[in-house]
């Protein structure tokens, strides 16, 4: 019988022992926050949808380090640095997530995908109902996303990164992969982790900001029902494909985004039931599914040691607090402007987290007052929101890249 | 190194336009809708016009019986 040694048998042990301590740290903290991931996200205190996937992806990935020569260390998962095309097809018969990555991850296809999922759930109509005053409130929560820039630069970070990071702010967590993947490649894993971990705790931590910005009286304004007109599909697709084709035009860069969001409208508008139940269930879950499980397997060791992840950290959640704060200054500018006919809490729903940021703000008004409806004009607000973040992406991308 | 003093030239500009583009997509929501809603109330106008030429001769042919 040969001589066997237990490490050459249990590689993931070895090469924790044949790697700097610093290195071996960062896989132990990764697989613990994996499985925390995994353990919030089943428990709902984070979004299930995204943590469970990257969570067990995490865990997963630095704990399967092998050998893959003598001197070199790696996974069967995914190998993103390969660029030389001969290279890259061999690790694409190897690597068992790299089709994925290479053909929907790499070139923003799976963004798109969840882009247009999006576009085939949400009801445009609500937007139609009040346009300005959407807008007013869209614009108003992308202060994160404007602040943030300035706030990155001064604390060290060049134009493309800084923008890729405020992106965080839109609360649009596909455009800020789109975003991150054009302008700093290298950064747009712990970016998009960043911004997948702060909109999941953005459900629990926005109600907060309501209560502290808007008091209970306002809080509970009751919406004018009658107001809502009826919008035919025809009137619906009629907007979607002017919309679309403007913002096309405007900015090429971010046409493949304006173009899955739009789409997924037509879709939705044009009745045809398979094409809806295809993009609003397998296309948008099961692109949902596999950008949270390749993160979490992109997310290795050597991601967590860059120093630039504290500071995203602390950018991220700047971003999405100055958003907020935005979002229901513009809720107020419309209160004012409407002779205080208009609910301000409305105005967090225009950070496009779309639909739980509508969501928050019909539960905090419901707590206030078990008759007033505003889901209608939140939802509005939020696919506002939607649109202007993609125009914001536009304009970052067109200019920095 | 880039400077700050830029960067927020850069970000009042982003904001700026920003707005402009999306007020505009908004003006192009009520624009849509304007021209709806009169080709609407044209088709209305259209319909009744028939409706109204075919009561004539039955108002008409009852004026002539009283």
């Amino acid at each position: 019988m040969p001589e066997i040694e237990l490490l050459q048998i249990f590689q993931g042990i070895a090469t924790m022992v044949a790697s700097e301590p610093t290195i071996v740290a960062a896989r132990i903290a990764l697989i613990v926050l994996g499985i925390t991931f995994v353990y919030l996200g089943v428990k709902g205190t984070l979004e299930p949808l995204i943590m469970i996937p990257m969570g067990f992806g995490m865990s997963s990935v630095n704990a399967g380090v092998l050998f893959l020569s003598a001197n070199t260390m790696g996974t069967l998962f995914i190998d993103p640095t390969v660029s030389d095309p001969l290279k890259l097809m061999e690790v694409l018969q190897i690597d068992f997530l790299q089709p994925i990555y290479t053909f929907t991850f790499s070139n923003g296809l799976i963004a798109c995908l969840i882009f247009m999922g999006i576009g085939v759930i949400s009801d445009i109509g609500y937007m139609l109902i009040s346009p300005f005053r959407c807008m007013t409130i869209a614009i108003m929560a992308e202060l994160g996303t404007l602040l943030t820039f300035p706030i990155a630069v001064a604390l060290g970070l060049p134009y493309n990164e800084a923008a890729a990071i405020a992106m965080v702010g839109s609360a649009d967590a596909p455009m800020v992969l789109y975003t991150s993947l054009l302008l700093a490649k290298d950064l747009f894993v712990p970016i998009t982790i960043v911004a997948y971990l702060y909109l999941s705790l953005a459900y629990a931590g926005y109600p907060y900001l309501v209560r502290v910005m808007v008091p209970k009286a306002l809080r509970g304004i009751k919406m004018e029902q009658k107001t809502v007109p009826n919008i035919s599909r025809a009137e619906k697709i009629t907007f979607a494909v002017i919309t679309s084709t403007l913002l096309c035009l405007l900015f090429p860069v971010a046409a493949p985004l304006f173009m899955s969001f739009f789409l997924g409208i037509i879709i939705r508008e044009s009745g045809v039931k398979q094409f809806v139940e295809f993009i609003g269930g397998p296309v948008l879950y099961g692109a949902t599914f596999f950008l949270g499980l390749l993160l979490g397997v992109l997310f290795e060791a050597a991601t967590i040691l860059n120093p630039k992840v504290i500071l995203l950290l602390i950018l991220g959640i700047t971003a999405l607090l100055l958003s907020g704060v935005g979002g229901i200054i513009g809720g107020y500018i419309v209160y004012w402007t409407s002779g205080r006919t208009f609910n301000p809490v409305i105005g967090i729903a225009g950070v496009s987290c779309l639909p739980t940021t509508a969501k928050v703000a019909q539960k905090e008004v419901h707590k206030a007052n078990k008759f007033a409806i505003i889901l209608p004009w939140a939802m509005g607000a939020s696919i506002s929101g939607v649109i202007s973040s993609a125009i914001i992406a536009g304009i970052y991308v067109t200019l920095l890249r | 190194m880039e400077s700050f003093g830029d960067s927020v030239k850069l970000m009042l500009f982003v904001y700026a336009l920003a707005a402009v583009v999306s007020f505009t997509v908004a003006w192009v929501i009520k624009l849509i809708f304007a021209g709806i809603q009169r080709q609407k109330a044209r088709a209305e106008a259209g319909a009744n016009v028939p409706a109204e030429a075919a009561d004539e001769p039955a108002k008409a042919a009852s004026e002539t019986a009283a």
